[in-house]
């Protein structure tokens, strides 16, 4: 009986699966650094993710001179980096809450991407906690 | 708490007696085993398999014959072929044919 | 009431772990009345966590303070129905949906297929397995049972899961991922109990089936959530919550097509077995995703204490699996070998090897935070760009492959009859790619890429109905008899028209944002936006805006849109989106709105989506021809059961 091709087929296929998947990683680049206030200094001038939380906030994020926010590292309160920003600011933003944004750190202060600022679902999957609104 | 502690008495009770029914029903049986299929029936079952596979695989080239799919000189080159297998398929499962099984397994 | 809901669970651990000891036990040592009671533990656990979910919603209901999980996830405002969603809402009360569902699944099943005793004696036992991980979940991690004093009100809800699709879209998806437990189960029990038949294919055929539609309409209606709600006029964001249920759904897809080619042709058994496991560990690891914190994600929470369990369970899977498929390995032999690479079956190969590489290179994206982490000390994370990458490299030669696989014959087809069944599918995406080019929509080489295959696959499918109706004389009789087939037509229309949107939508969109006084007007892709006034609005629990705002086309008013806030006293505010459905274009023109500094300036950000109500659209398509797929055929049941009673013989 014939041997069938299949084996081959399936061999040629992952190593051109392969190929196709470390010519993008090598030539695209591995990924956009996703960082913390306390790490940030290490990557002055490059673009990464920084995810913090809002420890204080101030500005529109619509006018000329952007909304101006510290970050401190997310549910910490060590780390501290000021942040400009200019965009659509998401509904569950407020101090407190944990963002997400993509920018780069200059002059001791992140410049946002525009419109990159998004916040994460306040915590369904935490611990239980008391209720203690009155 | 008293209502909770009888509502869960009175589940747990339910589920025991309802695990335990098999042997409630029949505490002596004359058979306990749970009726596993002999060699013989799985050999069968497997030529009863090919056999439904070849009739199904006939009636699919038909098909694509008649939808055009499948050129006349192609039916005519798989045809002859799949109806040996049906026939031959058909044939081991006749009785006394235990035998046929290893051929049509590895046609 | 809360200590009943306890005792339900410590019942249902107690039930499962049985089905585990009992069941194997009877199952190893051909042991009836022992098999029938592991059986019957496992209906009866579908019980104890039936009370113990009614106790749950009860709660949930009454607004009963005094159970945490109530105080933590709804308030005395909160609508009824959103109280009752509630009970999938939050960490404790989704795993016990999760339970709740596995063991209604698991009961059905193995009621429905109680005579095929041999193999249903092993899967009782997994399925069990399965069951006393999320049981001793809810037992001693993670309990919805937790009391307190009763605060006066309730957290409440995230504004934003205040929405008539949040209903629907948790449940569908679980009914989705705990679904795939089942056709697990059956090719573990199958491989446990020796067997090289394909029976549990037959048995697990329709619930793959059922559990691939509900996933595949539980994203569907989750990504309709997001374009409606979030704000941002996109429905995916390749977040790695998204992506944990799209994994599964392409591995189950996989399975589902690969898996006819063994019934047919007796080929491709390894294949299946370790598809259907990888779209069951998949579904776990999704699982686990949502409540670890592993991976960064706007849907992730804060740090649980379930992450060990959940890894430790998926360890556990994976070695379960792969000694078992590696010790079987012999009876998984195939009975016949792939003839030609240009035949039907080979275009199925092609599919898995697609499908597979796609999901592995979302999964090693999803991934790749941890990794680079454990291995560079340094989290990156990976964004749409290589998503998109691979979105286009595997995804438009899947698209392709649905035109093409249905044109070619089993077995062998030959060049002849390849070029008599290309011709005119051929013929019609050259044109359509040419009218595209013409009309300017070059700017996008996937997009127009995109098009051009889905009118391929547009005409190899009307032509199979065209020809199939020519063979039997009407539509409805061909697809009466040929359920399966012309069922899965129609769920691959559903995909073309999902591509079709998906490329409308994302490559063709436009964007414009723009700060507006009373009166003042936007400009975009040929409408014009004026902005009118401004109004106050009430709800139940909330207050907010609206921005009123006149949409023209050609100088003619054509519709009204008002976008604006929501403002939750408890939770918080929450943007309203506000869209016009054009019926010109199928898209939409997609609105929101922002108050400057409370007065009455807005921030108004426009998006137009041409062809986005497409996906929409599609979700219904696929739900229908996945329901005429799986519906009973009489012809066929007779033909099975005849099968199984002559073996038997």
């Amino acid at each position: 009986m014939r041997r069938s091709p299949a084996r081959l087929v399936i061999a040629l296929s992952v190593a051109a699966a392969l190929a196709v998947f470390i010519l993008y990683t090598s030539i695209a680049g591995a990924g956009t650094p996703q960082v913390v206030p306390t790490q940030i200094h290490k990557y002055v001038g490059q673009s990464v993710t920084l995810v913090g939380t809002v420890v204080s906030t101030r500005g529109d994020a619509h006018s000329t001179a952007g909304m101006r926010f510290v970050l401190s590292d997310p549910n910490q309160k060590v780390g501290r980096v000021p942040v400009v920003y200019h965009g659509s600011v998401p509904d569950l933003y407020k101090a407190g809450r944990v963002v997400v944004l993509t920018g780069t750190l200059r002059s001791g202060r992140f410049l946002a991407n525009s419109g990159s600022l998004s916040t994460k679902c306040p915590s369904k999957y935490s611990p239980a906690k008391t209720s203690s609104k009155t | 708490m008293t209502a909770a502690l009888v509502l869960g008495a009175v589940l747990a009770l339910f589920v025991v007696a309802f695990v335990a029914r098999p042997f409630l029903r029949e505490p002596a049986p004359a058979n306990d085993d749970l009726g596993a299929m002999s060699e013989g029936q799985r050999a069968r079952l497997e030529l009863v398999e090919e056999r439904d596979r070849a009739v199904a695989a006939l009636r699919e080239l038909e098909f694509d014959h008649r939808t055009g799919k499948v050129t006349d000189a192609d039916y005519r080159t798989q045809v002859g072929p799949l109806r040996a297998r049906v026939a031959a398929a058909l044939k081991a499962l006749q009785p006394g044919a235990e035998r046929g099984c290893e051929r049509i397994a590895r046609s | 009431m809360a200590e009943l809901g306890r005792a339900a669970l410590l019942l249902s651990l107690g039930l499962v772990a049985y089905a585990v000891v009992a069941g194997a036990h009877a199952a190893f040592h051909h042991r009836r009345r022992l098999a029938v009671s592991a059986q019957n533990a496992l209906l009866a656990a579908f019980g104890t966590t039936f009370v113990a979910a009614v106790i749950l919603w009860t709660a949930l209901a009454r607004r009963d303070f005094t159970f945490s999980y109530v105080a933590q996830h709804t308030s005395r405002k909160l609508p009824l129905g959103y109280a009752l969603s509630a009970f999938w809402g939050g960490q404790e009360g989704s795993l016990l949906f999760w339970l709740l569902i596995l063991t209604g699944y698991g009961a059905l099943a193995v009621f429905l297929n109680r005579r095929q005793r041999e193999l249903i004696a092993w899967v009782v036992p997994v399925l069990g397995g399965i069951a006393v991980f999320f049981a001793f979940m809810l037992c001693f991690i993670s309990s919805p049972f937790g009391t307190q004093a009763a605060p006066p009100d309730g957290a409440g809800m995230v504004p934003s899961l205040q929405n008539p699709y949040m209903l629907a879209h948790p449940p569908m998806l679980y009914l989705g991922y705990v679904g795939l437990s089942i056709p697990f189960a059956f090719a573990m029990g199958a491989l446990l109990s020796g067997r090289t038949d394909e029976r549990w294919i037959v048995m697990t055929r329709r619930w793959t089936l059922a559990a691939w539609t509900f996933l595949g309409a539980g994203q569907l209606l989750g990504a309709h959530w997001a374009y409606v709600e979030i704000g941002w006029g996109g429905y995916y964001a390749w977040d790695p919550v998204e992506n944990a249920a799209f994994m599964p759904w392409l591995a189950a897809t996989a399975f589902l097509h690969s898996v006819m080619i063994q019934e047919k042709r007796g080929m491709l058994k390894v294949w299946n077995m370790v598809l259907v496991s990888l779209a069951f560990w998949l579904s776990i690891l999704g699982t686990f995703l949502t409540r670890s914190n592993v991976v960064n994600s706007i849907h992730s929470f804060s740090q649980s204490p379930l992450g060990g369990w959940f890894l430790g369970f998926i360890g556990v899977i994976t070695v379960f699996s792969a000694v078992l498929i590696y010790a079987r390995l012999p009876l998984l032999r195939a009975r016949t070998q792939l003839e030609s690479l240009v035949s039907r079956e080979a275009t199925f190969l092609y599919n898995n090897l697609l499908l597979v590489a796609f999901c592995l290179t979302i999964l090693w994206g999803v991934m790749y935070p941890v990794v680079s982490q454990a291995v560079r000390g340094e989290t990156r994370s990976v964004s749409k760009p290589y998503y998109d990458f691979f979105l286009h490299s595997f995804g438009l030669p899947l698209l392709l492959l649905m035109g093409i696989g249905p044109l070619v014959a089993w077995r062998r087809a030959s060049l002849r009859s390849l070029g008599r069944m290309f011709v005119i599918p051929f013929a019609v995406a050259a044109v359509t790619g040419g009218v595209l080019l013409a009309l300017g929509y070059g700017s996008s080489a996937p997009g127009i890429l995109a098009y051009t295959f889905c009118a391929f696959v547009a005409a190899s499918i009307v032509l199979e109905f065209v020809r199939g109706r020519r063979a039997t004389g009407s539509v409805v009789r061909l697809v009466a008899r040929n359920r399966r087939r012309y069922g899965g037509y129609l769920v691959h229309v559903a995909v073309l028209l999902f591509a079709i949107g998906v490329a409308g939508s994302s490559a063709y969109q436009t964007i414009h944002e723009q700060t507006l006084k009373t009166g003042q007007s936007m400009r975009i892709a040929g409408y014009t936006l004026t902005y009118d006034r401004l109004d106050s609005v009430s709800g139940p629990n909330y207050t907010g805006f609206r921005a009123v705002l006149d949409v023209a086309r050609g100088g003619s008013h054509i519709a009204t849109v008002a976008p604006g806030e929501n403002l939750y006293p408890i939770e918080g505010p929450a943007n309203e989106a506000s869209v016009y459905h054009d019926p010109r274009t199928l898209g939409d023109v997609f609105t929101t709105a922002q108050t400057i500094k409370g007065g009455s300036e807005i921030d108004l950000k426009v998006l137009t989506k041409p062809l986005v109500n497409l996906i929409w659209a599609a979700g219904f398509i696929f739900v229908f021809g996945s329901l005429v797929a799986m519906w009973p055929d009489a012809v066929e049941q007779r033909r099975l059961a005849e099968r199984y009673a002559a073996a038997a013989a």
